[in-house]
C-alpha cells in the first residue's frame, strides 16, 4: 500500500516539476541526483555503511557513455547499459574490499578507493581526457531501426527521458527494499552480530548491496554526462561523493523518496543561492549542522513530524479557529 | 535417566584459545549428548562465554577440534554452523531493536536458508514468510501480544525471552544459551526456567547460567570450569557433593538455591 503510494509520490513530482520550473536541465538534474542518493540510501539508511565511494561509480558512469558515445557509434541504449553495468562492476570490487572491514576502517577504505579512483582518472588522460574531461558528449534521439522514438535535443524533451528511467530505477529500488533481501538489509543495520549469529553471510548481502547502489549510481552519472555534454574529471572527485553524501542525509535516510527530497533541496537551493552569493556552500554547512544535531530523520523526518501536528491539531483547530478570527478583527 | 545413553551431538577436544600470551582456554573436552539440558559453570573469568564463541564459531579457536552432529566444524564461520544446526542467544541481549518481534523472528527463521535473504524481487510474503515456525515460537515466548511492537520496546524480562526465541526460530539441534536469566527479576525466573525445560524434547541445550537453582533444576550434566579449564563434570547430585568445585567456587552458593 505505501508501495503504491510512494510510487504516485514520485510521479507526482515527475510531472509537477515541468509546471513549476523554468529550466528543464535544472529538472533533470533534480532527478539525477535523486537517482544518486536513492544508491547511496541503500547502502546508509538500509545497510548502515557510510561509503564514500559513489563519486567513483558515478565517475564510471559518466565516463563510460562519454567513452563509447563519443569514440564508438554504439546504440545509445546499450552505451546507457554499459554504463550501469560499470557503476554495478565498480561498485562490486571496491565493496568486496572495503566490506572486510568495519565502522571507521571501512569508511576509510572507502575513502582511499576514491582517492585512488580521482588520480587514476586524472592520469589517464588518454581514456578520461584528464583534467579537461571528455568532451562533446552527443545526445543521440532513442531510435530504433533508424525511426526517431524519441528526440532528446531540447532540455525539456531529455527530461521526459531522465524521469522515464528515473520512475523505472525508483520503482525497482522499492521492490528491492520490500523484497527478502532489503528485509534482511535493515537487520544487518541495526545489529551485524546478530544477523551473523542468525545465519547470514554478511558480506553476501553488503556486497549485493553495493553493487545495487553502484549500478543505479553509474547510471545517474550517465546521464548527467549526457545532459552536460560533458564528462568533467570533477564528476569522479571526493567532492561528488561527499555532495551525494549530503543530500542523502539532509533528506533522511532509510526512505527513497526522502533521497530524491534530499536531492532536490540541495539542487534547487543551490541553483539559487549560487546566484546570490558565490559561497552559498557555507550556508549549506549549516543546514547540515541542524541535520546532525536536531534532525536525525532529515527533511523527510520533519515534514513527517510537521504532517502528524497538523493531523493531531485538526480536529482542535474549529475553535481556536474562531479566536483567531477575533484576533485578526482587533 | 535414558539421556546418558543418547547419543553425542557435540564434542570438543582439546579446544585453546589464547589472546597474546593470555590463555583464556587452556584445552577443553566436552561432550554434550543429544537432548539433554548440559550446562556449563564457573567464576567470572573461567571462560564460560568464549568456550561458547568457540563452539558456535562466533570467534576462532586457536587449537583444537570442534566435531557436531558428525562433520568437523572447527574451521567453520558462525553462520555456516547455523546451517548445520547451531543457533545461539546472547550473555547481552542482541536483538533487531527497530524491528517488530515478529520480523526479528522471521529474520531468524529465515537464517536457516540465507541464500534466500540474496532475493532482492520478492516480498517476504506467503512461503517465504515462516509463518507457521514464528506463530509457534511467538505462543512459546507467550510473546503474542507484542509481537508488532519494536523489539526495543519489550520490558527486559521479555527481551530475555525473545533472545531465547531467536534461537529457537532457527529450529536448531542444539540451542547455546549464554546466561538467559541475566538480570532478570524474580518474577520472569520460574518463566524462563518453564521455557529452557521444554526445549529438552526437540532440541539439545547447552547453557551457561549462574542461578544454581535453575541449574541445579533443570541439568542433566554440568560441566565445572575454573581458570580456562575443565575442573569437574557430572550429574547435578555429583557437582553437589564434588569438593574441588566447593572450594573452587560454589562454597555455600551451591546450597543456598536449594536445601
Amino acid at each position: 500500500m505505501t508501495r503504491h503510494f510512494h510510487l504516485l509520490l514520485a510521479l507526482a513530482i515527475v510531472v509537477a516539476m515541468p509546471l513549476f520550473m523554468q529550466s528543464g536541465s535544472l529538472a533533470s538534474e533534480v532527478l539525477i541526483f535523486g537517482l544518486a542518493a536513492m544508491g547511496c540510501n541503500l547502502l546508509l539508511g538500509y545497510t548502515g555503511l557510510l561509503s564514500f565511494g559513489q563519486g567513483i561509480f558515478f565517475g564510471l558512469g559518466s565516463y563510460t557513455i562519454g567513452l563509447l558515445l563519443t569514440r564508438w557509434p554504439l546504440p545509445m541504449p546499450l552505451a546507457l547499459a554499459a554504463a550501469v553495468g560499470m557503476g554495478a562492476a565498480g561498485a562490486a570490487i571496491v565493496g568486496w574490499v572495503a566490506i572486510r572491514q568495519r565502522g571507521t576502517y571501512f569508511v576509510m577504505l572507502t575513502l582511499a578507493f576514491a582517492q585512488m579512483f580521482y588520480f587514476i582518472a586524472y592520469s589517464a588522460s588518454g581514456l578520461t581526457g584528464g583534467d579537461n574531461g571528455l568532451l562533446d558528449i552527443p545526445r543521440p534521439s532513442l531510435a530504433v531501426a533508424g525511426h526517431t522514438l524519441w528526440p532528446l535535443a531540447t532540455p525539456w524533451q531529455y527530461y521526459g527521458f531522465v524521469a522515464v528511467l528515473f520512475l523505472a530505477a525508483f520503482w525497482f529500488l522499492r521492490r528491492v527494499c520490500d523484497s527478502v533481501f532489503g528485509r534482511t538489509l535493515l537487520a544487518v543495520r541495526d545489529n551485524e552480530e546478530r544477523a551473523a549469529a542468525v545465519g547470514y553471510d554478511l558480506r553476501l548481502l553488503k556486497l549485493q548491496a553495493f553493487v545495487i547502489s553502484g549500478a543505479v549510481t553509474g547510471l545517474a552519472g550517465a546521464l548527467h554526462a549526457m545532459m552536460t555534454g560533458i564528462a568533467p574529471l570533477s564528476n569522479a572527485e571526493y567532492h561528488t561523493s561527499e555532495m551525494i553524501l549530503v543530500m542523502t542525509v539532509i533528506g533522511g535516510t532509510g526512505n527513497l523518496l526522502a533521497s530524491v527530497l534530499g536531492a532536490a533541496f540541495y539542487v534547487l537551493l543551490g541553483d539559487w543561492l549560487s546566484t546570490l552569493w558565490p559561497r552559498w556552500l557555507l550556508l549549506l554547512g549549516v543546514v547540515l549542522m541542524v541535520v546532525s544535531l536536531g534532525l536525525q530523520r532529515g527533511l523527510w523526518g520533519l515534514g513527517e513530524s510537521l504532517w502528524g501536528l497538523v493531523r493531531r491539531k485538526a480536529p482542535k483547530n474549529a475553535p481556536s479557529a474562531g479566536l483567531n478570527a477575533t484576533g485578526d478583527n482587533a | 535417566m535414558s539421556a546418558a545413553a543418547s547419543p553425542i551431538l557435540l564434542e570438543a577436544q582439546g579446544v585453546e584459545k589464547r589472546y597474546d600470551k593470555f590463555v583464556a582456554l587452556g584445552g577443553v573436552d566436552l561432550k554434550v549428548r543429544a537432548n539433554t539440558v548440559h550446562s556449563v559453570i564457573g567464576p567470572n573469568g573461567a571462560g564460560k562465554t568464549t568456550l561458547f564463541h568457540m563452539l558456535t564459531g562466533t570467534k576462532t579457536v586457536s587449537g583444537g577440534r570442534i566435531l557436531f552432529d558428525g562433520h568437523d566444524v572447527t574451521r567453520e564461520p558462525d553462520h555456516r554452523r547455523v546451517r548445520r544446526g547451531m543457533a545461539r542467544s546472547f550473555q547481552v541481549t542482541s536483538l533487531f531493536l527497530t524491528l517488530p518481534v515478529r520480523e526479528n523472528l522471521r529474520l531468524a527463521a529465515q537464517g536457516v536458508a540465507p541464500a534466500m535473504a540474496l532475493n532482492c524481487w520478492s516480498p517476504p510474503v506467503g512461503r517465504r514468510s515462516c509463518a507457521d515456525t514464528v506463530a509457534s515460537v511467538l505462543a512459546r515466548l507467550g510473546l503474542e501480544r507484542h509481537a508488532d511492537n519494536p523489539a526495543g520496546n519489550l520490558s527486559h524480562g521479555q527481551q530475555r525471552r525473545l533472545e531465547v526465541g531467536m534461537a529457537l526460530a532457527a529450529r536448531p539441534k542444539a540451542i547455546f544459551l549464554d546466561e538467559p536469566t541475566s538480570g532478570m527479576g524474580i518474577d520472569d525466573l520460574d518463566d524462563m526456567k518453564r521455557l529452557i525445560q521444554g526445549l529438552k524434547d526437540e532440541h539439545t541445550v547447552v547453557l551457561i547460567e549462574h542461578n544454581m537453582g535453575i541449574v541445579m533444576d533443570i541439568s542433566d550434566t554440568i560441566t565445572v570450569m575454573q581458570q580456562g579449564r575443565v575442573l569437574a563434570e557430572g550429574l547435578p547430585d555429583a557437582i553437589r557433593a564434588d569438593e574441588r568445585v566447593r572450594s573452587a567456587y560454589l562454597g555455600n552458593m551451591i546450597t543456598g538455591g536449594k536445601a
